[in-house]
């Protein structure tokens, strides 16, 4: 099984104050995973975050214990779970921040999960789960009335709508225009790709998870993807494995322009700094989307329905909406950070993930690496030699271990870091 | 309390219980039928998934490769939402790649088999199965690959959960629900409809019947379907009989008022005779006289009593076993004294051993005595009660004139005098005729040797 793997890599304060998650790479080899968790601990912090609310019993509601697993970070969390609280103060709430891996590795080891709901970006995984049969059905008003492309079986809810995006630094505008669009991204990097060597970005199919699922979408969506990916190379786009990492070097100009970043997590930056500028694509943009399961096995199954059907409430995704950059789903609500408002200015633009068996394709191992082979063909096209000494080449040393071992590579670069 | 039973509900139950019962079966069959049909529909998605995979494998770094085309996942989860499995497995049974380790199949290829057999020479296979507590249907594609110097072979399994076959074979079976609860509907419409005109007829009689003076013994006329005017043929040959009973009964009390009135006009005048004489003498010859007179009288009276009793058919003597030969010693000493008297030979033939039947005593005696009575009034001289076996037979045997052929049957007949000249009532006979017919026995009229003479015997061949 092969999918998005969340893997802390930045230092604690780096990814509080950005609030930017990344996914991460995944690989199922148990002992690359014992690999990963030596790195994970001799990171100088912990990867994971715990929050907690203590509940009281009110007159009416005896006291409820609920665990709540996600890959969604503290800071973006927060104010949906102090509203929950505060609706439902008989809750003993504790949320646990877990990378997209860790997430769902300890799902699937732990005899009786300890988790009642997981919350994952990792939409293959999350939809594997519930393929699986491990999730358990949602009923009720709020679940049924969800709109059926944002949910799965009643087992599988996305709460969450997120684009990706690009951003920009101003002087990309000034020198040569912004691109609004693919086409028009391709035109700017076949016209100036010299001129803008080095100071393109761009995931790392190989290395994130996140840049490998979309990759997948966008090879899906349209041949000329590999014509882009050409292009990119050929300007010898740098290769990042994070949002976090991108938006550091667009923040401090080392790049000009950065392609298929998350923008949910883009959004606070972007406005924070006056030299970025956000562009959702207008001929086609992803949206990301969370996903909510609840385990079969869950401890505490009511009061995981509860927290449930309160994302899918009005009032919670309202919080979602107006106090998160993560992007309302309830069809109700209008007005900036709602799908509503995406549609209504982008339209048919927007190609939301699908929940669907074709997620399971993107795990596929044997698929995994024939994509990326492909990917890194593409991309050297136009590139004189493979192994450039050019700055900000940012091409694992050896393809053939890039394609099949990602993650040991991704693994020894950070480690390095 | 038990409720009668009715036609109406005899007949409705035989015509609806099979009818249940058959729409049970159709029932069973149609769900069969519409299971059957989406599993077929819903094959073809595995078959073309499978073919969809079985296109993109190759042989790449020394091993079988697959570029996984997400339709063909796609391709099995319909509306439904189908949970999807995959798996590609090699010739030897080496798990390739997919997200289940699916189980395999041991049927053989069906190679000569067309209907399962693509153009490529693939063999499919299809099955349920139970994996992980899921239900699935497994589809199985065996293939290889057809390469200039390779033929690897190699096996794509796939399989999805039931939600959209059992979609699709509720609303097939919806809709021949609706046509059997439409038929089943029907049916019982017409079958009720159906019963209450088959039994209208019914009705019809019923009231005519009912209506009818109870005094009237006409035979009814109604226009019937054939089973019920078998009945009333029936019916009517009852009310001829009762006709002709009533008409018997008429005659009889004609006949016997008119035997009554005579000796009773006869004492009268007697008595009126004798009134205008002062002769104590002839006083005395009247009395003695009418005594005589009254005396026949009181028989006679007896005997149509007796006579009434035995025609009554609801009058069921209480039969107990006795014994014939001492019946008949019996009668013998009772009529004796008469007899001898009138200087007749009055005798007994029968076994020392009993003889038992079942029977009524004195109905027996009264039929003796009468039967020795007439002997001795119509001009026997030797009178033979006699008791045979086999059947037990009581017979009266007299020499006298005999009774002709033709007039066998009607001495039976109450007041028919066959032989004129005796001073009896006509009732003999008519009387041990009706105690035979009581015990089920049958009574016979023949003539002694060389046409003389009359045997009355009893015969009782009825229950013993």
């Amino acid at each position: 099984m092969n999918g998005m793997l969340g893997r802390t890599r930045h230092r604690e304060a780096e990814r509080l104050a950005t609030g930017v998650r990344e996914w991460a790479r995944p690989r199922v080899f148990s002992a690359l995973w014992v690999a990963i968790c030596l790195v994970v601990s001799t990171l100088p912090v912990q990867a994971e975050q715990t929050l907690r609310f203590s509940g009281s019993a009110t007159p009416t509601e005896p006291l409820e214990q609920l665990t709540v697993h996600g890959a969604l970070d503290i800071p973006q969390i927060r104010p949906l779970l102090e509203d929950f609280h505060h609706r439902h103060p008989f809750v003993t709430l504790t949320y646990r921040n877990l990378t997209t891996l860790e997430l769902n590795q300890r799902f699937l080891a732990a005899e009786t999960p300890s988790a009642d709901v997981l919350i994952s970006s990792a939409m293959p995984w999350q939809y594997r789960l519930a393929n699986d049969g491990h999730g358990q059905t949602l009923n009720g008003p709020l679940a049924d009335t969800w709109p059926e492309w944002a949910r799965w079986r009643h087992e599988l809810f996305a709460v969450t709508f997120e684009p990706i995006v690009m951003v920009y630094r101003q002087e990309l505008e000034e020198d040569f225009g912004a691109p609004q669009s693919h086409d028009a991204l391709l035109n700017l990097l076949e016209q100036h790709g010299d001129a803008l060597r080095g100071r393109v970005v761009t995931y790392d199919p190989a290395k994130s998870g996140a840049g490998y699922s979309y990759a997948v979408e966008e090879a899906r969506l349209s041949p000329r993807y590999w014509e882009l990916v050409a292009a990119l190379g050929s300007a010898d786009a740098v290769l990042e494995e994070t949002t976090g990492a991108m938006l550091k070097g667009l923040e401090e100009g080392k790049y000009w322009l950065g392609y298929n970043l998350l923008g949910s997590y883009a959004r606070d930056v972007v406005d924070a700094d006056p030299a970025l500028k956000m562009v959702i694509p207008k001929d086609y943009a992803l949206v990301t989307q969370r996903l909510v399961l609840i385990p079969t096995r869950a401890p505490h199954p009511t009061a995981a329905k509860r927290f449930v059907n309160y994302l899918l409430s009005e009032h919670g995704q309202r919080v979602l909406a107006e106090r998160t950059a993560l992007g309302a789903v309830h069809p109700a609500l209008e007005g900036p950070g709602t799908a509503n408002d995406l549609k209504s200015r982008l339209g048919e633009a927007l190609r939301p993930i699908r929940l669907s068996p074709a997620l399971l394709a993107t795990l596929d191992d044997l698929k995994r690496r024939a994509l990326l082979t492909r990917w890194q063909r593409e991309f050297r096209r136009w590139q004189p030699s493979p192994s450039s000494g050019k700055p900000g080449a940012a091409l694992p040393t050896s393809q053939t271990t890039s394609a099949s071992r990602p993650d040991m590579t991704g693994e020894n670069t950070s480690a390095a870091r | 309390m038990k409720r009668p039973d009715s036609l109406y509900r005899r007949l409705l139950i035989w015509l609806l219980v099979p009818l249940v019962g058959l729409g049970a079966l159709m029932l069973v069959q149609a769900y069969l039928d519409a299971r059957h049909t989406a599993d077929r529909a819903f094959d073809r998605l595995l078959e073309a998934a499978t073919l969809a995979i079985a296109d993109r494998v190759q042989w790449q770094d020394d091993q079988l490769w697959l570029d996984l085309p997400p339709a063909a996942l796609e391709m099995l989860a319909t509306d439904a939402e189908e949970r999807v499995f995959y798996a590609l497995y090699d010739g030897d049974g080496r798990f390739i790649t997919g997200n289940a380790r699916l189980p395999g199949d041991t049927r053989p290829d069906r190679v000569h088999d067309s209907v399962h057999e693509s153009a490529r020479g693939d063999t499919l296979l299809y099955r349920d199965i139970e994996w992980h507590s899921l239900t699935l249907r497994q589809g199985i594609r065996r293939s290889r690959l057809e390469d200039w110097s390779l033929q690897e072979r190699f096996e794509v399994r796939v399989a999805h959960t039931r939600e959209g076959r059992e979609a699709l074979t509720l609303s097939l079976l919806r809709t021949n629900l609706a046509y059997i609860g439409v038929m089943a509907a029907l049916a019982i419409a017409a079958l009720l409809l159906a019963v209450r005109s088959a039994l209208a007829p019914l009705t019809r009689l019923r009231r005519a019947i009912r209506a009818r003076d109870p005094r009237t013994l006409t035979p009814l006329e109604l226009t019937l379907p054939r089973e019920l005017a078998e009945l009333r043929e029936t019916l009517n040959d009852l009310l001829a009989r009762m006709r002709r009973v009533r008409a018997n009964q008429e005659r009889f009390i004609g006949d016997a008022s008119h035997q009554l009135r005579t000796p009773l006009a006869g004492l009268s005048t007697r008595a009126e005779l004798a009134l205008r004489q002062d002769d104590p003498a002839a006083w005395r010859s009247a009395l003695e006289a009418m005594q005589a007179t009254s005396d026949s009288t009181a028989r006679l009276a007896g005997q149509l009593l007796s006579l009434t009793r035995l025609d009554n058919p609801e009058a069921t003597p209480d039969l107990a076993p006795l014994d014939l030969n001492a019946l008949a010693r019996r009668a013998c000493r009772d009529a004796w004294a008469s007899c001898d008297r009138a200087n007749i030979d009055l005798g007994v033939e029968a076994e020392d051993t009993p003889l038992m039947i079942d029977g009524v005593a004195w109905q027996l005696e009264e039929a003796l005595s009468n039967l020795i009575d007439n002997a001795r009034r119509y001009g026997a001289h030797c009178i033979t009660v006699r008791v045979t076996d086999g059947p037990p037979t009581l017979a009266v045997e007299d020499d006298g004139p005999g009774i002709a052929k033709h007039q066998r049957l009607l001495v039976l007949r109450p007041f028919y005098r066959g032989r004129d000249g005796g001073e009896g009532s006509g009732l003999g006979l008519a009387i041990v005729d009706g105690i035979a017919r009581s015990h089920k026995a049958r009574l016979t009229l023949e003539p002694m040797a060389n046409d003389r003479g009359l045997s009355v015997a009893i015969h009782f061949t009825g229950d013993r």
